[in-house]
């Protein structure tokens, strides 16, 4: 899938901690190997059990609106052709309490609700720095 | 605590519109100290400590160096991200002279964005805007850049979740500019708006207008901290710091996702009205930090003047406009309406209140109170009273 903000609209930089969200190709979050706490962003601690023994948890990637909130004033000149876009933060209903933020795909910003269901699409990128092959996860709008 | 500590003198310099100071940031802060000694009656000499707060430029020794100071026994900055830290930073000076670390503390914020960039401008993209690295990545991949992008998320899920209309909004920018417009000092005065102006004027990011987001501005401002003993001797009614609370209690939410709907201040109220052993209903003005009209909605209700259900009608019909309103609100202007000195002309204004020289005086001030920034956390309030 092609990039919601364009083309050339700015790249995660990988780290340690985001390789797997912005390569998998499947919604991959942190998650405690000791007592299977999720959480997101990662952290260096486990926040219910504070182990140190940190993996990652593969999602079946369908989620909830939570909030959404549409941009109509381009603060980068790399936006300025795309707004407005839907900015929104989605409930993962396999992780509780976890919220990833995203844009929307499947339908007009200024339609989106909170309350949407959304499934976990990837848009396609290759990060010229690297060389890696990004799938950078989105939210596509399966039912209201 | 608990009256320990008193503000003896304020002062800032002229506000400007960003770009336009003819003054550096350093400069600006210098005017804002000097008059703010000036008007405690004290001598630099007198002065030996400074807190700021949030990416502070004008740090301690610079400053002692330029002023000439005598002695410079305590510095101090609290730990956080923005305009959230303003009360805090009181907090801090109050700490610091009822704990006898130093004598005369300057509390100040100065900011000239002309100089150094913009606040809130794109952070993270980094100038070329190829890359979002470390914190960045998780919003600003997705476009989400700004203070407003964040706080409009998070408005709209407590405007969604409560079914608060746009009006409320516009209601607290009417009130931010109608005080204004008796405040010389503003950058908004001679500028009145109405409902119809704010309604007709562009979005920056649903659900906020324009007038939801607060300018950016050049300017300082500053408030000499000692004690009230002290203070009583000095040139002019000390403002009293009844209470002051700074911290946030679990969910550790801010405006990066963990939470929603919310600008973590529940518990600062709680320990603020406990400190006080007093309320809401005891406030006789009150300022509250508003980067945007929405998250000033939720931080009303966290400190307890209003509930989620009953805070559309808490602002509406004017009921913050004047020195007369049911809750005297923003009286010099704040940040959208008097300039965005990152809250702390606030605190200024406040004392003012207290001395009875405000340019929206509400009669007989005894408690007065400032909320800073909602939503990024820790976030802090103090509240200032008239001497017993």
């Amino acid at each position: 899938m092609k990039r919601v903000l364009g083309e050339n609209w700015a790249l995660p930089t990988l780290d340690a901690a985001n390789r797997g969200f912005f390569t998998a190709g499947v919604l991959t979050l942190q998650q405690c190997r000791h007592c299977k706490h999720i959480q997101h962003p990662p952290e260096d601690v486990c926040e219910s059990c504070q182990s140190f023994e940190l993996g990652t948890y593969e999602s079946a990637g369908s989620g909830r609106i939570e909030s959404v909130a549409v941009v109509t004033q381009a603060v980068h000149p790399l936006l300025a052709d795309r707004v407005p876009y839907a900015i929104v933060l989605v409930s993962v209903a396999d992780a509780p309490g976890v919220l990833v933020a995203g844009n929307v795909v499947g339908k007009e910003p200024d339609a989106v609700r909170i309350g949407d269901r959304v499934r976990v699409v990837f848009e396609e990128a290759k990060d010229p720095r690297s060389g890696a092959d990004l799938k950078i996860p989105q939210w596509e709008v399966v039912g209201e | 605590m608990h009256g320990s500590a008193s503000i003896a003198g304020i002062g800032e310099s002229t506000y400007y519109k960003r770009g336009e100071s003819p003054q550096t940031e350093f400069q600006l802060a210098c005017i804002a100290i000097l008059r703010a000694v000036e008007d405690a009656g004290l001598a630099l000499a007198d002065i030996d400590g400074f807190v700021s707060y949030t990416d502070q430029r004008n740090i301690p020794v610079r400053l002692a160096r330029a002023l000439g100071l005598k002695d410079l026994r305590w510095t101090g900055t609290p730990w956080a991200g923005g305009g959230n830290s303003m009360a805090a930073a009181v907090q801090t000076a109050d700490a610091a002279v009822s704990a006898g670390y130093a004598r005369h503390v300057v509390v100040f914020r100065a900011l000239a964005q002309g100089q150094f960039g913009r606040y809130g401008q794109a952070a993270g993209s980094g100038g070329g805007g190829a890359y979002m690295a470390g914190p960045f990545a998780w919003n600003g991949t997705y476009g989400i850049l700004t203070p407003a992008h964040q706080c409009a998320l998070h408005t709209a899920r407590f405007m969604h979740d409560h079914r608060i209309s746009q009006e409320a909004l516009c209601d607290l920018a009417l009130a931010c500019y109608a005080n204004a417009q008796r405040n010389p000092r503003a950058l908004r005065y001679g500028q009145p708006l109405t409902r119809e102006a704010y309604h007709a004027s562009r979005w920056i990011v649903k659900p906020f207008h324009l007038y939801d987001c607060c300018p950016e501005n050049d300017g300082a401002a500053a408030a000499v901290v000692t004690t009230t003993e002290r203070a009583r001797d000095l040139r002019h009614r000390p403002a009293t710091i009844i209470a002051a609370a700074s911290g946030i209690g679990p969910p550790f939410g801010t405006f990066d996702g963990h939470s929603l709907g919310s600008a973590h201040y529940r518990q600062v109220g709680m320990n603020l009205w406990q400190q006080a052993g007093c309320g809401p209903q005891d406030v006789d003005v009150a300022q509250f930090y508003e980067n945007f009209t929405g998250p000033v909605l939720m931080a009303l209700c966290e400190m307890g003047f209003a509930s989620p259900e009953g805070i559309e009608e808490f602002v509406a019909d004017g009921r913050l406009i004047g020195p007369e309103a049911e809750l005297p609100f923003n009286t010099s202007g704040g940040n959208i309406g008097e300039a965005y000195i990152h809250g702390f002309e606030m605190i200024n204004e406040s004392v003012r209140q207290i001395r009875g020289d405000s340019t929206c005086q509400v009669a007989n001030v005894e408690r007065a109170l400032v909320v800073a920034g909602p939503g990024y956390s820790p976030g802090s309030a103090v509240l200032f009273g008239a001497p017993e």
